[in-house]
């Protein structure tokens, strides 16, 4: 067994007792990006001189002479992201130290390479990208996900063990489902988002996707800044919002999911009780409308006539459809997002976790994202953001764990929401899932 | 013009009115994407949110005030 296919943790650990050398971990990591990535289009840009560089500077620190991946989201010193874009509209990209490359830096960590997503950010499904469409190791006809598509394909590809992606409404947790692996969506404000081109955001962190929740819990204190504690999850009441979270989804995902939740109840005591949580329809324009509106500045006439034309289609008719949108109903969508906020904590005073399937179906086709539902044929976005955007919205963590393998033999993943800084619980708990779901 | 929905004579007038340019294409997923959007953006419009108290100046990092 190669190294490179070791967790993230004993990487670590083995560079760190001298049991593996580091310098042979990145060229095995490189040639491994060389080998697969033809295939799985992970990846956008490797650097091998200043990964070399970062590996001779590394400090002593949890992951040192580690390579992990980078969305293309974020600057770095020696490349200006893209955004998986030909241009991001009014905004210059350039090269710099963003947070999670300082983060991942100190760590002493080695950036191996750049790595894919979907145009934009603006997909569940990583199906269109400057460049091309990231594949789904579990079937590489099928969608990875998105927006951290390349991220999730890479870490389920075996390229790397760990890679950094973002969440603005769902774009960790849909890949992590759709491939397999255990995405985190911190809590918003803990994990390093300097250098992000939206400065303002109030809906996208940075978080980690792996092959599983020990990794996950090690890169995400990296990206926090401070250990997460190996809290225990005993005793818990979990809350299911049945309607639509947990009927409206394809054959099979509610009763893997619904297995997964029982196991981890059964393993750790406690209860699964119904709850209700009101305005469920609103959720979802509104969390469209405040996401936009962050990026909505951009959006005047002599940006939107001059869009580059290999811009993809949709995201161009997008854009011009966003600066139409009257302004009442962005401000309406503040007034809910108050009370949902408001809603989702009151929530949280009777029960410790909420959990739904992370995605409704298992990754569709790429080149026809289109899901069945009892409630008819939909696209994937609408069906994945469903179920996604409440924690984006709100502010509160969320994970995605893989339960077992769906329809087709592909993976699904079971969402569990926290309440404000309850990454530590989630972290745990999903290792919990993980280790129940492993025994079987 | 006949045969045009609201919305699509909504979008025409607005196009030109902010002098924003627009294809065919482009327009056909404006379209598109607004027969997704229309349902949500309707209950938006006509949920009654008068007694819902704003959030001024929200941290999203940190709990609402209740």
């Amino acid at each position: 067994m190669s190294g490179l296919d070791l967790p993230l943790r004993d990487q670590a650990a083995q560079i760190a007792a001298g049991e593996l050398d580091a310098g042979e971990l990145l060229d095995a990591c490189l040639a491994r990006i060389e080998e697969r990535n033809p295939d799985l289009n992970a990846v956008v840009a490797t650097f091998p001189d200043q990964s070399r560089e970062m590996l001779e500077q590394a400090p002593d620190g949890p992951l040192r002479g580690v390579p992990v991946l980078i969305k293309d989201e974020w600057p770095l010193p020696w490349r200006a992201e893209t955004v998986g874009a030909a241009s991001v509209p009014g905004v210059t990209l350039e090269p710099g130290e963003s947070g999670p490359y300082r983060a991942l830096r100190e760590a002493g960590a080695v950036i191996a390479g750049v790595a894919n997503m979907h145009e934009l950010g603006s997909s569940s499904t990583g199906n269109e990208s400057l460049y091309g469409a990231a594949h789904n190791p579990w079937d590489l006809q099928r969608c990875p996900g998105g927006s951290s598509s390349g991220p999730a394909a890479a870490v389920a590809g075996g390229l790397v063990s760990g890679a950094v992606g973002a969440d603005g409404l769902g774009s960790i947790r849909y890949p992590a489902a759709y491939c397999g692996l255990t995405g985190l969506k911190p809590t918003f404000g803990r994990s390093a988002m300097e250098g992000h081109h939206i400065a303002n955001t109030e809906t996208i962190v940075s978080g980690p996707l792996c092959r599983d929740a020990a990794d996950a819990r090690l890169l995400a204190s990296v990206l926090f800044g401070e250990e997460i504690p190996a809290a225990e999850p005993t005793g818990l009441k979990i809350g299911a919002v049945r309607d639509p979270y947990w009927s409206d989804t394809a054959p099979g995902v509610r009763e893997a999911c619904e297995a997964a939740i029982e196991a981890l109840r059964a393993e750790v005591g406690g209860e699964v009780v119904e709850v209700e949580l009101p305005d469920l329809d609103l959720i979802l324009p509104a969390a469209l409308l405040v996401a936009q509106a962050e990026e909505a500045a951009h959006l005047v006439p002599s940006v939107l006539n001059g869009l580059s034309p290999e811009l993809g289609l949709i995201n161009r008719g997008v854009l011009k459809l966003r600066a139409l949108l009257p302004l009442s109903m962005t401000a309406r969508a503040f007034k809910v997002r108050a009370k949902v906020r408001r809603d989702v904590a009151a929530l949280f005073d009777g029960i410790d976790l909420l959990a739904w399937p992370a995605v409704p179906a298992v990754a569709p086709s790429l080149t026809e994202p289109l899901i069945e539902l009892p409630s008819g044929v939909s696209s994937a976005d609408a069906g994945n953001a469903r179920q996604g955007v409440i924690a984006n919205l709100t502010g509160v963590p969320a994970i995605s764990v893989p339960v077992l393998h769906g329809a087709n033999g592909l993976p699904l993943g079971v969402q569990v929401v926290g309440p404000r800084h309850g990454d530590a619980r989630l972290l745990r708990t999903a290792r919990w899932l993980t280790e129940r779901v492993e025994r079987g | 013009m006949e045969g045009e929905s609201a919305f699509q004579s909504y979008l025409n007038g607005a196009l030109e009115t902010f002098g924003i340019e627009a294809d065919e294409d482009e327009r056909a997923v404006m379209m598109g994407v607004w027969a997704l959007y229309e349902p949500g953006m309707e209950l938006l419009r006509d949920t009654d949110l008068d007694a819902v108290e704003p959030e001024p100046h929200p941290d999203l990092s940190k709990a609402p005030p209740r």
